[in-house]
């Protein structure tokens, strides 16, 4: 009786702290309180500091942080919903060029904040929003890179130098095969790790327009990517003897053990090798894809873009984080914390490790990820990994076209 | 009697509330859409059946549908050998039978995700090194990884798993057994393999539909186990309906088709484990 009489209590107790803990959370004092959604998890720490920065600055303004898993689903739930977060911190990715085309975002275009922006990566998530609405809907904030990766160690004793053209790379993987070492670690068992040569090879074979080319029904695979299907064929046969049956994680792990070469991987991934050796010297260059130096630009993608609600009760306060965000120092900070790039124009990532694409970011020699651009429903990576084990390439391109279409006309 | 009546209506109504809340909604909803071309937002059309011609067209769809009937054909038969000679030895008199069910029942208590990481240690790790070891050139490369193979991988880790649950359903069958059947047929002369086929099997036989029948309807809808392992790859090879409907569903923006699509597989799955009781039942009858 005892017990039970106090496991009542300690329930009414917890119950009331609670209500008390709902009920101080709204309402403090003529604060207003705004709502960050983010999707990514490895951003989370680096957000807290600069929002503890920001919230000292506007004592009014309170931020709350909100990075969900699945957090694309949770957002397009939200839509649906008609409750969208104040403000968002999203990748510049199909999810966003709904978002676009749904029209519930702040229209950016011709602010003074958008022209701190590098132009290309405003074209870039314009195209995303595609022609039916004029606008742009977001500030691209943080950038990645799709590369090739080296080990400097292995690089000097195979006396190798950092390729320009497309027959100096297959030249340098022949040296190194030659030499009884493996050229290029490939982790295709996970199907989007054949997407990075993938993008290189199109973005700058088939052009930048393909995709919309191809939804006006004015090319298509069999047209454009012969090559580019050529020349993934051939890179494959610079791989390991298992690459279908290594993945990702495993693959960062060999790389940082030297067990090979080249490593055809983004930015995100040399945390993760550093974690594995933190004493490995790494380089990164863009693939050169054609035999002319001046063709071969650098794959970039926005990884982070700001975007505000229409409807938001706070518009003025969020457009202040923005606009504090967009700080070049603030921006700055966030890169090296995140060893990522700036869309904002003059700030640059210093790390040593990107010496060899730096000089993409300054001039502009960069192109976008072509698979953004594709209709999701049609799992193009699964098919590319199916074309590097059967390699019949005829009927690849042509399933490429069939599946684009069937999507389309659903 | 009436009071009876009550307590029945207090506790099957929330029950039917709450399934027809969670299970029937949804599934209704579902089937509404499957008619629309709803992306799983914003406005939506009627479009009649369109989507469910576009799924007969699909030539994707087809090809999961071969992978899953392939695969669940394969492990239903599998799984119901395996448990049923369990299921047997576990009930005869040896040593630690209590413990021995429990370790045998751990496969089915572990998560899919921790199965999968273990499994995919195996393959891609423990393996390899093994045939390295003993030059056995098949073993070299991970399975999962081989189009023609990863299939027997998934096969492998399901079945692995699946045993658990369908020789406790066995177990529960060879207990209704009585002693006296084997005493007197031994006393007949019969040996093992006769007493197994003249009385053991027809006596479970119940057991044996409900196992059948509920391995390949659970087989048909394997999901967890192709996300965990291979992801659908290499390739398509190993893309089943119900990835391929969650992945094109939410992933894609088809909700519509592949609404269209859970339906058509919702009605298969039915034909077959009504085809399946009834062609059991039969056998049950006839013994």
């Amino acid at each position: 009786m005892f017990k039970k009489m106090t496991a009542g209590v300690m329930a009414l107790t917890l119950g009331a702290s609670l209500l008390a803990g709902c009920s101080s959370d709204g309402a403090e004092d003529g604060k207003v309180t705004l709502e960050l959604f983010s999707n990514k998890s490895e951003s989370i720490e680096t957000y807290k500091g600069l929002i503890k920065e920001f919230e000292a600055k506007n004592p009014d303004i309170k931020i709350k942080l909100d990075a969900p898993p699945e957090a694309e689903t949770v957002l397009k739930t939200r839509l649906t919903k008609n409750d969208l977060p104040d403000i968002m911190s999203i990748a510049g990715n199909a999810t966003y060029g709904e978002l676009g085309r749904a029209g519930v975002l702040e229209d950016f275009s011709g602010t003074d904040l958008a022209k701190t922006v590098q132009p290309s990566y405003i074209d870039m998530i314009n195209r995303l929003v595609g022609p039916e609405e004029e606008g742009t809907f977001g500030l691209p904030y943080a950038t990645n890179a799709n590369a090739v990766i080296y080990n400097k160690a292995k690089f000097e004793e195979h006396g190798l130098e950092v390729p320009t053209t497309w027959d100096e790379f297959i030249a340098s993987l022949e040296k190194v095969k030659a030499a009884g070492d493996t050229p290029i670690y490939f982790t295709l068992k996970d199907a989007w790790t054949g997407m990075i040569a993938w993008n290189s090879l199109g973005a700058n074979v088939a052009g930048e327009d393909f995709a919309e080319k191809k939804n006006a029904g004015e090319t298509s695979f069999t047209e454009k990517y012969d090559e580019v299907a050529d020349k993934m064929a051939a890179l494959v046969e610079y791989g390991h003897k298992d690459n279908m049956g290594v993945a990702y994680g495993d693959g960062n792990n060999a790389f940082a053990s030297g067990k090979s070469v080249f490593y055809l991987q983004g930015n995100w991934a040399i945390p993760e090798i550093l974690k594995a050796n933190p004493e490995m010297e790494l380089g990164v260059f863009p693939m050169p894809v054609t035999n002319d130096p001046a063709q071969n630009k650098l794959v970039s993608g926005v990884d982070v873009l700001l975007a505000v609600s229409k409807d938001t009760e706070h518009k003025e306060e969020a457009m202040k984080f923005a606009e504090f965000m967009m700080n070049k120092d603030t921006a700055q900070k966030y890169i090296d914390e995140q060893k990522a790039f700036s869309a904002i124009e003059g700030v640059y990532q210093e790390n040593p490790v990107f010496e060899g694409i730096k000089a993409n970011f300054e001039n502009g020699t960069i192109t976008s990820f072509p698979d953004h651009y594709y209709p999701a429903g049609m799992g193009a990576e699964n098919l590319v990994q199916e074309f590097l084990i059967k390699k019949d390439k005829e009927k690849f391109l042509k399933k490429m076209d069939s599946e684009w279409e069937k999507v389309q006309n659903r | 009697m009436k009071k009876k009546n009550s307590v029945f209506l207090i506790i099957t109504i929330p029950a039917f509330l709450l399934f027809f809340i969670f299970h029937s909604f949804p599934a209704l909803q579902g089937i509404f859409y499957s008619f629309t071309d709803w992306k799983g937002y914003g406005d939506w059309n009627f479009v009649g059946l369109k989507n469910y011609l576009n799924v007969f067209k699909d030539e994707r769809a087809g090809d999961a549908y071969l992978f899953t009937f392939k695969f669940a054909i394969v492990a239903t038969i599998l799984v119901n050998i395996i448990s049923l000679l369990v299921a047997i030895g576990l009930n005869s008199k040896i040593k630690f039978h209590k413990t021995l069910r429990a370790i045998y029942f751990l496969p089915y208590i572990l998560s899919i995700l921790i199965v999968g990481f273990i499994f995919n240690f195996i393959f891609a790790h423990f393996l390899p090194q093994i045939g390295d070891a003993f030059g056995w050139e098949f073993l070299t490369r991970n399975i999962l990884g081989n189009p023609d193979l990863a299939w027997i991988g998934i096969v492998i880790v399901a079945v692995w798993q699946a045993v658990s649950f369908n020789t406790i359903l066995y177990l529960a069958g060879l207990v209704t057994i009585s002693e006296d059947l084997y005493e007197a047929a031994s006393i007949d002369g019969a040996g093992v393999w006769t007493k197994f086929w003249k009385i053991t099997f027809p006596l479970i036989a119940p057991f044996f539909t409900i196992n059948m029948v509920l391995s390949l309807k659970n087989f048909l809808m394997v999901f967890d186990q192709i996300v965990a392992l291979t992801g659908g790859g290499p390739g398509k090879s190993t893309e089943s309906i119900s990835l391929l409907i969650y992945r094109g569903g939410f992933e894609g923006g088809e909700f519509a088709y592949q609404s269209a699509n859970a339906v058509i597989y919702f009605i298969v799955i039915i034909v077959f484990s009504v085809i399946q009781l009834k062609f059991l039942n039969k056998r049950e009858v006839e013994n």
